[in-house]
């Protein structure tokens, strides 16, 4: 018979182990999957490994893949944790994408270089963290649920950017384009340095930094401490005299901010237009399961991010391989199980399984 | 000593009566920690039995292992003589061992006869509500539980609760029950009606196991003692074989003193000064018309039942809450309604009775809290509260594996150090503190009286806030009595009157008039 008893403390082995042990059981169901629809999935897996990190262009995928949602992820793990839930991402991302492309086509040619390029990633940051104003302050004033709130803007947000480009005679929207309605390519002063020949952009190594700064803002300044303060223990808050709706304001805010630099990112790093089919096309909820399978922690978005990136790329590569045809969906498949073994994988944080053997039915030796 | 109740010759069954549960060489450990280290136990019928040690020394898991929350390494539980293994605490009570726990598990929206048939297997598919009614009713006259059935839980007192609770073991026709620590939220007349009801149970011929450590209650009440320490069994015996120093010695593995020590010098300047305080609380007691004055070097206890505008006055005193009327000074400086930092400012610490939920934030840890009513910079110096977590721990004794523990995972009585540790090293000069030795063991409650008096005569004013009257009685150079939001009574302590202070706390407030209540 098992039983589960509860940990008094939870070593670091554990906090790497448990999510890499998710993503192996994600991968045994994904087989099972694959196998059912008549792949061999070793053979598959050795592709989708090869296609995302074993060859030079596949590992500049992965990391251009994994851009928006090292940003997205860390959006996600700054609220989370402190049990604030913006699952807005998506269109904060698309809200900082517009605002970066209006920000590069009205630069245009007076600026180019690392001002301009701020200036991109500046409106970017203030597109998404403007579009979480609205629910943030519904949450600190009227108690209103930020999940429902932030998750309706999204699609506010994604059709505005199709209205943008599809329905209207914007700027954004290129006049040249007449077969297929696109963005204006934002002139190339505004775009995020390449490395070498390669298509990794400027993105990642914000991304990078993002993450470090993060990590310490949350550890070793004051809004940090409130911040724990406050997800914990509302109560205490108050207690001690620390400003909860303030706090949960400028969390909320910055996490706005850095879905919204993702956007700006995209647009001035990969895209070079407003191209709202690219944009919108589930980075922001991905940031959730970045955030979640990271357990929250702002360095660990980096490798996480990585992995999903090059999971998401390895699905795209291997549906125009020939020969193979195996659909793309399979790395959906696998984000979701992973997802979900890490979510139920959690309680052994918390708990350690025992085997427990039934005591004998006769009396032990030398009882009376 | 409070009476004994009726019932006859105590102790009649006592050790004579039949056995009906008992733990021979039962031992468990904790990820390596020996909680129960080859303990031997037993409960005979009519008998009500103190289950007694200071916090970790094993008597919870050993009423757990007996009720079938946990399982034990090695060794053997015997129900009426037949060794069983229980699988779960259902298992337990399909043998009739029952257990009820400090924290109730009763469902708030359901009503108590609802509750009282939820997860009991032997109900068929639809409930009869008038056998249930019936059951309820018979169980309440023969032991003394008034409830009612219809009434739902979220309406109920914590006392009313654990009537519920009783009833919910009688119902499934427990023999053997385990009460762990019943009286801990219990106002004074509920427990001694919860005794009353204990020994008709005892006289019944049931085992009742009391996993407690107030000596009070064991002597009041119990017919025999076991006492445990450090996951052994170090006294087993019929009450009047202890007295209340020999149960403490072998709790606490040494001599205890909780003799008072009066103050050696007359009391300085008032530093803490509340002028006619009013205050309207919805449906909480408010404060009506509340002067206080406390002076450098001395304790002012508050007496009287929780509820009576205790925590309102702490609160306002701690600038948590605006007052509508009145002004709180502190060192000559009016804080009044300003917020907790003001009144820190000042010079006043609060030490609230709610630890978890509000003087520390449970899920972090001991470093983070004690950095909670420090101002900090931009920068939150985290080296600092950890060399100030690290010194804490050293200098209060605290169990903790250092500085990143988070504060959920310790022992009742290392919490309260640790927020004790905080509020006492913040250089303050004004405390209010309310229930401080609350759920302490019998060395924690030791600790927390001396370093008060240590306080008290290093110059710092003290209010003492406590449902316990003794404690006040003991550790007060003045009492201040609440009833209803209003002060009845207030004495020095060289003139205490247990029966004015008694009819203060009922609300009668002298000159043949009692307060108003509303």
């Amino acid at each position: 018979m098992l039983t589960l008893d509860r940990r008094l403390h939870t070593g670091p082995f554990l906090y790497v182990a448990v999510p890499l042990c998710s993503v192996v059981l994600a991968l045994l169901v994904g087989a099972v999957f694959l196998a059912v629809n008549g792949f061999d999935p070793l053979v598959i897996y050795r592709e989708m490994l090869t296609a995302s990190f074993a060859t030079r262009y596949g590992i500049e995928d992965t990391i251009v893949s994994a851009t928006p949602i090292l940003l997205t992820g860390l959006a996600a793990a700054i609220t989370f944790r402190f049990k604030l839930y913006n699952i807005g991402a998506e269109g904060q991302l698309v809200v900082g994408g517009i605002c970066a492309a209006a920000a590069a086509l009205f630069i245009g040619d007076t600026l180019s270089g690392p001002p301009a390029v701020l200036l991109v990633l500046i409106a970017g940051m203030l597109g998404g963290a403007a579009w979480m104003v609205v629910p943030a302050l519904a949450r600190i004033r009227l108690g209103t649920s930020e999940i429902i709130t932030t998750l309706l803007l999204n699609y506010v947000a994604v059709l505005f950017a199709r209205l943008l480009i599809f329905g209207s005679n914007t700027p954004l929207r290129d006049p040249t384009s007449t077969n297929f309605p696109q963005g204006t390519r934002i002139p190339s002063g505004t775009f995020l340095m390449e490395f070498g020949t390669s298509r990794i952009h400027l993105g990642f190594v914000i991304g990078c930094a993002v993450a470090v700064l993060v990590f310490f803002l949350l550890r070793d300044t004051r809004l940090g401490f409130r911040a724990r303060v406050v997800g914990d223990s509302p109560g205490a808050a108050r207690y001690a005299g620390i400003n909860a709706p303030a706090t949960a304001l400028a969390l909320l805010l910055i996490s706005g901010a850095l879905a919204g630099l993702a956007g700006a990112s995209e647009v001035a790093g990969r895209a070079h237009r407003l191209d709202p089919n690219g944009l919108a096309v589930g980075f922001g909820y991905t940031g959730i399961i970045v955030a979640a399978l990271a357990l929250y922690n702002p360095l660990a978005v980096v490798p996480v991010a990585i992995l999903l990136g090059g999971l998401a790329n390895a699905g795209e590569t291997l549906q125009s391989v020939s020969g193979l045809s195996v659909p793309s969906s399979i790395s959906v498949v696998l984000q979701g199980a992973i997802l979900i073994f890490l979510l139920a994988a959690e309680i052994f944080l918390h708990y350690r399984v025992r085997r427990v053997h039934r005591l004998p039915a006769r009396p032990a030796e030398g009882s009376p | 000593m409070a009476s004994r109740p009726a019932g006859g010759e105590r102790g009649r069954a006592g050790a004579s009566g039949a056995l009906l549960a008992e733990a021979r060489n039962v031992s468990k450990a904790f990820t390596g920690v020996l909680a129960n280290d080859r303990v031997d136990f037993e409960l005979r019928a009519g008998e009500i039995h103190a289950l007694l040690g200071e916090n970790g020394a094993g008597k919870s898991t050993l009423a757990s292992i007996l009720t079938g929350l946990y399982s034990a390494d090695s060794g053997e539980i015997r129900v009426a003589g037949q060794p069983v293994s229980f699988r779960s605490p259902r298992d337990a009570l399909a043998r009739g061992v029952g257990i009820i726990h400090q924290h109730f598990h009763l469902v708030d929206r359901f009503t108590v006869a609802e509750n009282i048939v939820l997860g009991d297997t032997r109900q068929g598919f639809f409930m009869s509500p008038a056998g249930i009614r019936r059951a309820v009713a018979d169980l309440g006259d023969r032991y003394g539980l008034e409830i009612a059935p219809d009434a739902t839980v979220a309406e109920l007192s914590l006392g009313e609760r654990q009537r519920v609770e009783i009833v919910k073991m009688l119902v499934r026709e427990v023999d053997v029950l385990f009460l762990d620590e019943p009286t801990a939220v219990l106002a004074p007349g509920e427990v001694e009606a919860l005794f009353a009801t204990l020994r008709r149970m005892a006289d019944d011929g049931k085992a009742i196991a009391l996993v407690t450590h107030k000596l009070n209650e064991v002597f009041s009440i119990c017919d025999r003692a076991t006492v445990m320490r450090g996951g052994k069994v170090v006294a087993a015996a019929a009450i009047k074989d202890f007295t209340p120093e020999t149960i403490a010695r072998a709790m606490v593995g040494r001599d205890v003193d909780l003799k008072p020590r009066p103050s050696t010098r007359p009391p300085g300047a008032v530093v803490l000064a509340a002028r006619g305080l009013g205050m309207e609380a919805g449906h909480h007691c408010g404060l009506h018309g509340v002067d206080l004055e406390i002076r450098a070097g001395e304790i002012v206890g508050i007496a009287g039942v929780a509820g009576n505008g205790q925590l309102q006055l702490a609160e306002v005193l701690a600038g948590l809450q605006q007052p509508d009327a009145g002004k709180v000074t502190v060192n000559g400086t009016d804080v009044t309604g300003k917020g907790p930092h003001a009144a820190r400012n000042a010079g006043l610490a609060y030490v609230p009775e709610d630890r978890l939920g509000t003087g520390l934030a449970s899920g972090l840890s001991i470093a983070d809290n004690l950095m909670l009513t420090s101002d900090t910079g931009f920068l939150f110096d985290r080296g600092g509260s950890r060399k100030k977590a690290a010194a804490a721990i050293g200098e209060y004794r605290v169990k903790a594996s250092g500085p990143e523990e988070v504060v959920r995972r310790l022992s009742g009585g290392n919490v309260q150090k640790i927020l004790l540790a905080r509020e006492l090293g913040n250089k303050a000069s004004v405390f209010v503190v309310a229930s401080p030795a609350r759920g302490l063991d019998v060395a924690g409650i030791e600790f927390v009286r001396n370093l008060l008096q240590d306080y008290r005569d290093r110059g710092a004013a003290i209010l003492l806030i406590s449902e316990d009257l003794d404690e006040v009685r003991l550790l007060s150079d003045r009492i201040v009595v609440m009833h209803a939001g209003h002060i009845t009574h207030q004495c020095a302590a060289a003139d205490y009157d247990e029966a004015a202070i008694g009819l203060a706390i009922s609300g009668y407030s002298g000159g043949g008039r009692f307060a108003d209540t509303r």
